[in-house]
């Protein structure tokens, strides 16, 4: 049981960033199909400082420095060049993927990974077999009611909130909705950072190319679940997880006779049919035909 | 002109340009402190323009704002709001999916970084109270009637230390009824000592509540701020119309600026009613499923007959579209018929009730009567390419020729039937669609909103177009929330309440009688 506890949480957790980060965007008009793109730099850059620096904090940096950037970026080919944010996000998708390859390329030649000499600081044996988990999942419920406060029960998130869904009205309160959208997707990009290092240092300590493995599709999926609250959001990445960490148990009991991949598949499964159900619950084709426009205001 | 009192808002030498066209040309004005001032004008006058200037939400190409003597940087809602000035716009400015306490909330200012659902709820429960606001502070701004979503807007404006306070036409969407509370309750705030710029079009409203008047047209200001008391109706609406209005007829005047006198409504014979034939449209206890778009339309029955115009009146959201979407087929109709001409089409899809004459001129032109991406060409072709089936073979070419000698039958502003429908001004892209749906083959003609957001000139038109139909035999199904626009081109008003018939006038109308039904008053 402890196993498969401490198997969701692994999972979970860099799942869970990622889904806040597209929360922020979300409640700020923007459906953020970056995050894949923002998670695998996250990733890469942590590992790689930390190979390169020696230090668990320049790798954590270089990685937030990279992704809010990154973010940035997205927010001014958006906003400013009006490009469709569906697909200025999955541009960002394809730029990270590119990118972190690129750079594993660049500095270690043909080298399909990048092992870490080290990987996030661990809560510790104090700990019994939770040992295992790092900093950052410990972290992860402080972020969760961190972002729920200040979306949900702050003016500043009303504020955020009527930038995403009404800018006009927002507009008209003297709020700025093309800064509101700034400062959420930077926030975003520290949370990706995040979840992207937590993803490569946390319970493992290695870079692979493509090791996101589509976890910020899953992301972008539990943020449409949770319709825009944070802690619905972090239940279905959460519901994710557990169908992944049940898919590998399923493996071992019956690996020989289902097919492994089907195994894996799973949660990839039942993302589809979660965004199904939520499409059913509430209105789907609505939201599907506000999908990716910017608001204008 | 004002005299003696403070000048509350001073705007000096306002220009805005929207791309080659003046929205406003040199406007300067200076509103007195503590008085209710209204700002009139047509269509494309530059009212909201205006507003929204004042209001620092529009950044002006030149021109100056002061606020209470003291100069207001341009363009800046947070320093026009601190130096006291709120705006409350036309169609509302709050998010649907709000509840009442947070809308109030996302604007306020100071104190209340945290809060609790609770804590909130209590702090804006007296605020609206005090203003005689009833509603629920957890009620979601979207579940709101129109008039209390006005009121809740107006609280909103009011969170802060307002002491100038513009509503952008804030009438329009309101029964009689909801009128006079309004002007109460503003006239209470201005006995508070807020100064009150109505952007108004009825001349009527003007001379019941306004101290002051000011005329906008085309851009320019044309009168003002002069005392009510010193104007007259005539004059006024000469004022506002401009001499742009030759060969319109004295009702269609009145209709236009909203002067008539009630008790005149009934000497206006000018549009003598033709006597009604055969129905050309018979519904008979027609009811639907509940619609995303509005209510469910409750065992409606409406008769439209050969050569009558039938409006319906309203306030908006009760049911008008609906009833648009199940005479189109696009609501469920779960019992009652409906007949075309003598031919039952309950269930028959579109393009059969577009067979047997059925037209529609829809709610929203961009979005549902024109693919503003589309040619011009394509856009009016549309119609008689469904007719004839997807598979047969058509010839561009004949198709623009076609067009552009109907466009020019229709008077549209064109350069080219290749241009985009969006491209077109709001008064041609309407005579586009009118062109296309107003065809010798039509035999009812749903008009919904045809003349919202038009100017004069085109919104004569369109009432011209109307009654020509009207004398060829059509029948005429008006859905409109101008009363003025009703009572001067109906032969019978339809008054929709929650989905239902809630009363039927014929002439002479009787503003408060409607207006009663339009609530429930009468009940």
């Amino acid at each position: 049981m402890d196993d498969t506890i401490i198997a969701i949480l692994r999972s979970g957790t860099p799942l869970i960033y990622v889904t806040l980060a597209g929360v922020l965007a979300q409640r700020s008009g923007i459906w953020h199909l970056g995050l894949e793109g923002l998670m695998i730099i996250g990733a890469c850059a942590a590992v790689l400082g930390v190979v390169q620096s020696g230090s668990i904090l320049v790798g954590l940096g270089i990685g937030i420095v990279l992704c809010v950037l990154a973010s940035a970026l997205l927010w001014f080919v958006i906003e400013k060049l009006r490009a469709n944010p569906i697909i200025a996000g999955l541009g960002l998708t394809g730029l990270g993927l590119g990118g972190t390859d690129l750079a594993v390329q660049a500095i270690y030649g043909s080298q399909a990974s990048v092992n870490a000499p080290f990987g996030l600081p661990r809560l510790g044996p104090a700990f019994g077999q939770y040992g295992v988990l790092s900093i950052l999942v410990v972290l992860m419920p402080v972020f969760v009611i961190a972002v729920w406060v200040l979306t949900r029960r702050t003016r500043w998130g009303l504020q955020l909130a009527a930038s995403g869904e009404h800018p006009f009205a927002a507009r008209s309160v003297g709020v700025n909705p093309a800064r509101m959208r700034l400062i959420a997707l930077c926030l975003g990009g520290v949370l990706c950072a995040l979840g992207g290092a937590e993803l490569s240092m946390g319970s493992l300590q290695i870079f692979a190319y493509g090791m996101t493995a589509g976890r910020g599709f899953m992301a972008f999926a539990a943020v449409i679940f949770g319709g825009g609250n944070p802690l619905g959001a972090t239940g279905a990445a959460f519901f994710f997880a557990i169908v992944g960490a049940l898919g590998i148990r399923a493996q071992l009991l019956f690996g020989e006779r289902v097919p492994p991949d089907f195994l894996l598949a799973l949660p990839y499964i039942a993302t589809v049919i979660g965004v199904w159900i939520s499409g059913k619950l509430r209105g789907g084709a609505k939201a599907a035909a506000s999908f990716g426009e910017l608001k204008d205001y | 002109m004002t005299n003696g009192n403070a000048t509350a808002l001073a705007c000096r030498d306002i220009s805005v340009n929207y791309g080659v066209v003046a929205a406003l040309a040199d406007v300067s004005v200076d509103f007195a402190e503590g008085m209710i001032h209204a700002v009139v004008g047509q269509n494309g006058a530059g009212k909201t323009t205006f507003a929204r200037v004042a209001a620092g939400i529009v950044h002006p190409d030149k021109g100056t704002v002061e606020i209470g003597g003291k100069p207001v940087p341009v363009g800046n809602v947070g320093r026009a709001r601190s130096a006291g000035i709120e705006i409350v716009h036309q169609s509302f400015a709050l998010p649907p999916s709000f509840t009442v306490a947070e809308a109030m909330e996302f604007g306020a200012e100071g104190r209340g970084a945290l809060y609790s659902r609770r804590d909130l709820e209590r702090r804006w429960t007296r605020h609206l109270d005090a203003l005689g606001v009833r509603v629920k502070p957890r009620e979601r701004i979207r579940d709101l009637p129109v008039e209390t979503q006005q009121a809740v807007e107006i609280a909103r404006a009011l969170v802060t230390d307002a002491k100038v306070l513009i509503l952008d036409e804030p009438t329009a969407v309101l029964s009689p009824s909801g009128i006079d509370n309004l002007f109460e309750r503003l006239k209470v705030m201005q006995a508070n000592g807020v100064t009150i710029i109505l952007i108004l079009h009825k001349i009527r409203e003007v001379l019941s509540i306004a101290d002051t008047v000011t005329v906008l047209r085309g851009g320019k200001l044309v009168e003002g701020p002069t005392l009510t008391t010193e104007i007259d109706a005539p004059r006024l609406a000469a004022s506002i119309i401009g001499t742009t209005a030759d060969g319109l007829s004295d009702t269609d005047r009145d209709a236009l600026v909203g002067a008539a006198e009630e008790d005149d409504d009934g000497t206006e014979t000018a549009a003598a009613s033709v006597a009604a034939g055969p129905a050309i449209l018979d519904m008979r206890g027609i009811s639907t499923r509940p619609d995303p778009e509005g209510p469910a339309l409750v065992d409606v029955a409406l008769r439209v007959g050969r050569g009558e115009i039938v409006g319906i009146a309203g306030v908006e959201g009760n049911g008008q579209r609906t009833l648009v979407r199940a005479l189109s087929h696009l609501a469920d109709i779960t019992a009652g018929t409906v007949e075309l001409s003598g031919i039952e089409v309950t269930h028959q899809p579109l393009s059969d009730r577009r067979a047997n004459g059925l037209r529609v001129i829809p709610f929203e032109r961009n979005s549902e009567g024109l693919s503003l991406s589309s040619t011009l060409w394509e856009n009016w072709a549309a119609r008689s390419l469904l007719r004839d089936g997807v598979l047969r073979l058509i010839s561009p070419a004949k198709i623009r020729k076609a067009c552009s000698a109907a466009l020019k039958v229709w008077d549209v502003r064109f350069s080219t039937p290749n241009q985009p429908a969006g491209s077109l001004s709001g008064g041609n892209a309407q005579k586009l669609i009118l062109a296309r749906e107003v065809d010798e083959d039509a035999t009812l003609i749903i008009a919904a909103q045809p003349t919202r957001g038009l100017d004069v000139g085109a919104t004569a038109f369109v009432w011209r177009s109307l009654r020509e139909a009207r004398a060829r035999g059509c029948g005429i199904l008006l859905i409109s929330s101008d009363l003025d626009e009703l009572f001067d081109i109906s032969d019978r008003v339809v008054v929709m309440l929650g989905g239902r018939v809630n009363g039927e006038f014929s002439r002479p109308y009787h503003l408060g009688e409607v207006g009663a039904a339009m609530t429930g008053a009468d009940r």
